[in-house]
This record gives C-alpha cells, sequence and structure tokens, in this order.
C-alpha cells in the first residue's frame, strides 16, 4: 500500500479541480442572470 | 424561446446532470474497488484511471475549438465562435489536471516529478497555446477581428495533438507506451477489468464535458444578451 499518499493528492487535485470549475461555472452564470434581468428591468422602466 | 422549449431543455440538462453524477460514481466504483491493483506499480497506477480521461476530455475540446473554428472562419457565424470559446476553457481546465496528475504519479514511478521528454512536453507547449488563446479572448476588445486571430490559433493550437499522440512511438521517451490501441489491436495490451473501468471512466468524463459545454456556452450568450441589452441602453437615452 505504498504511495497510497499520491494517489489521494491526485484524487483530491482532479475531484477538487472538478468540482470549483463546476462550482465558478454555476456562481457566474448565477451573477450573470441576476444582472441581465436587472438590466431588463431598467430598460423596461425607461420605456 | 417558448416556455415548453424551455422546460424540455431543462429537462435534458437534468438528464444529463444525473447520467454524467451516475457515471462519475460508477468510474470512483470501478477505480478504487473492482480494478485489480496493478503487479509492477502497486497502487498508484490507478492514477491512470482519471490522467488518461482528463487528457481525453482535453484533446477532444480542443478537437471541438478545431472544427468550430473553422466553421466560423467560413461561416462567419457568432454561434460557431461562443462553442469554440466555450471548449477552449473546458480544454485548458482538464489539460492542467492531466499536467498536475502525472507529475503526481511520476514522482514515485520515476523518481522525478519532470522530465522534458517528446511527451510531457508538447503536453507542456499544448497548454500554454490554449492558455494564450484564452488570454487573447480576455484581453483584446470585443470584436470580429478577436474572434479570428483566436480562430487562427485555435486551429494551429490543434495540430500539436496528433504530434502528442505519436511523440511515445516516434521517440524513446519516459512516458508508457500506448495501452488501449496498440499494435495487436485495441484493448489487447490490458486485463479486461482494466480496460472496462477505463472505459466507464472515458465515457463519465466525456458526459461531463457536455454538461460543462452546456455551462459554458449559456454563460456566453448571457454575455452576449448583457451587452446587447447595454449597448441598446446606450443608444436609448
Amino acid at each position: 500500500m505504498d504511495n497510497l499518499g499520491f494517489l489521494f493528492a491526485a484524487n483530491v487535485c482532479v475531484w477538487g479541480g472538478i468540482v470549483f470549475y463546476v462550482y465558478t461555472l454555476k456562481q457566474r452564470n448565477r451573477a450573470l442572470e441576476k444582472d441581465l434581468d436587472l438590466l431588463k428591468e431598467t430598460l423596461s422602466k425607461e420605456r | 424561446m417558448n416556455p415548453d422549449a424551455v422546460e424540455e431543455k431543462q429537462e435534458e440538462g437534468n438528464i444529463l446532470v444525473w447520467l454524467t453524477g451516475f457515471g462519475l460514481l460508477m468510474a470512483m466504483i470501478g477505480i478504487f474497488i473492482y480494478v485489480p491493483t496493478e503487479r509492477t506499480e502497486g497502487v498508484i497506477q490507478r492514477i491512470m484511471y482519471f490522467h488518461v480521461p482528463c487528457a481525453w476530455l482535453s484533446f477532444f475540446a480542443f478537437f471541438v475549438v478545431f472544427i468550430c473554428s473553422i466553421l466560423f472562419l467560413w461561416k462567419k457565424d457568432r454561434e460557431w465562435d461562443i462553442y469554440a470559446h466555450a471548449s477552449a476553457g473546458i480544454g485548458v481546465v482538464f489539460c492542467s489536471l492531466v499536467l498536475i496528475t502525472g507529475p503526481i504519479w511520476a514522482r514515485p514511478i520515476w523518481g522525478a516529478w519532470w522530465v522534458w521528454d517528446a511527451r510531457l512536453t508538447s503536453t507542456l507547449i499544448l497548454w500554454l497555446i490554449y492558455v494564450a488563446y484564452l488570454m487573447l479572448r480576455a484581453q483584446s476588445d470585443a470584436g470580429s477581428m478577436r474572434a479570428r486571430y483566436a480562430a487562427v490559433l485555435g486551429i494551429v493550437g490543434f495540430l500539436n495533438i496528433p504530434f502528442i499522440h505519436f511523440s511515445v512511438l516516434w521517440w524513446r521517451t519516459f512516458h508508457p507506451q500506448p495501452k488501449v490501441i496498440t499494435n495487436e489491436g485495441i484493448g489487447k495490451g490490458m486485463d479486461p477489468s482494466m480496460l472496462a473501468t477505463l472505459g466507464l471512466s472515458l465515457f463519465a468524463f466525456t458526459l461531463l464535458y457536455f454538461l460543462l459545454m452546456g455551462e459554458r456556452v449559456r454563460q456566453e450568450k448571457l454575455k452576449d444578451e448583457i451587452d446587447r441589452l447595454k449597448r441598446e441602453k446606450l443608444y436609448s437615452s
């Protein structure tokens, strides 16, 4: 069971990296949706 | 888009999320429970079951960049540019994971984190090309010229991939020789249980690519819509 630490480190990097990427993607999309809604609201008020 | 079509698209997205989650879970079970430990390398060889799928996903993502860039230059349709940009980002993320997991495997097996052999160096060059692609898109102003330069870089960058694939055959390298596609046939160089686990992992990562692609494309379209409305607001005021 040598090198278990290396296997663990590689796993943390891969799954941690994927989870972090998905999380940032979701957050960014949510922020953009919010911006879009706000912009639409402002434009409809102006008209 | 009408509400029915939106609902249908959301349902398709949910199915893909569940399918990807299930696929990744099954791949994990395969990697850590089902597959036997390799005789010479030991437990560290299990890194291969996600190192290779990460490499496959990044190559596939760059292939999509290549195709969409050609289509963009040909058709001049922004839609192809969106797909190319979205795919390049995903490719860079997974190519980074390849460049991280590779040295973690190499340290106990080779006794060194990194060696400047053909496979490793050409993969690093590929990563640098597509990082440059993303920097080009981030730095220059929006417009068709930026998209055109990026498309050319996206096409040129992909030409490195066949070189990466054949590098272990053309030169004597430290990197292991291909095990799945060999001269004896597909999968002849591996134990069937190892091949099945690798196949499952490749399938799950491919699903993950489509899931991430959906999110990235949505992000680019939201940005476009915001830009359009901002311009509209500017002209109306």
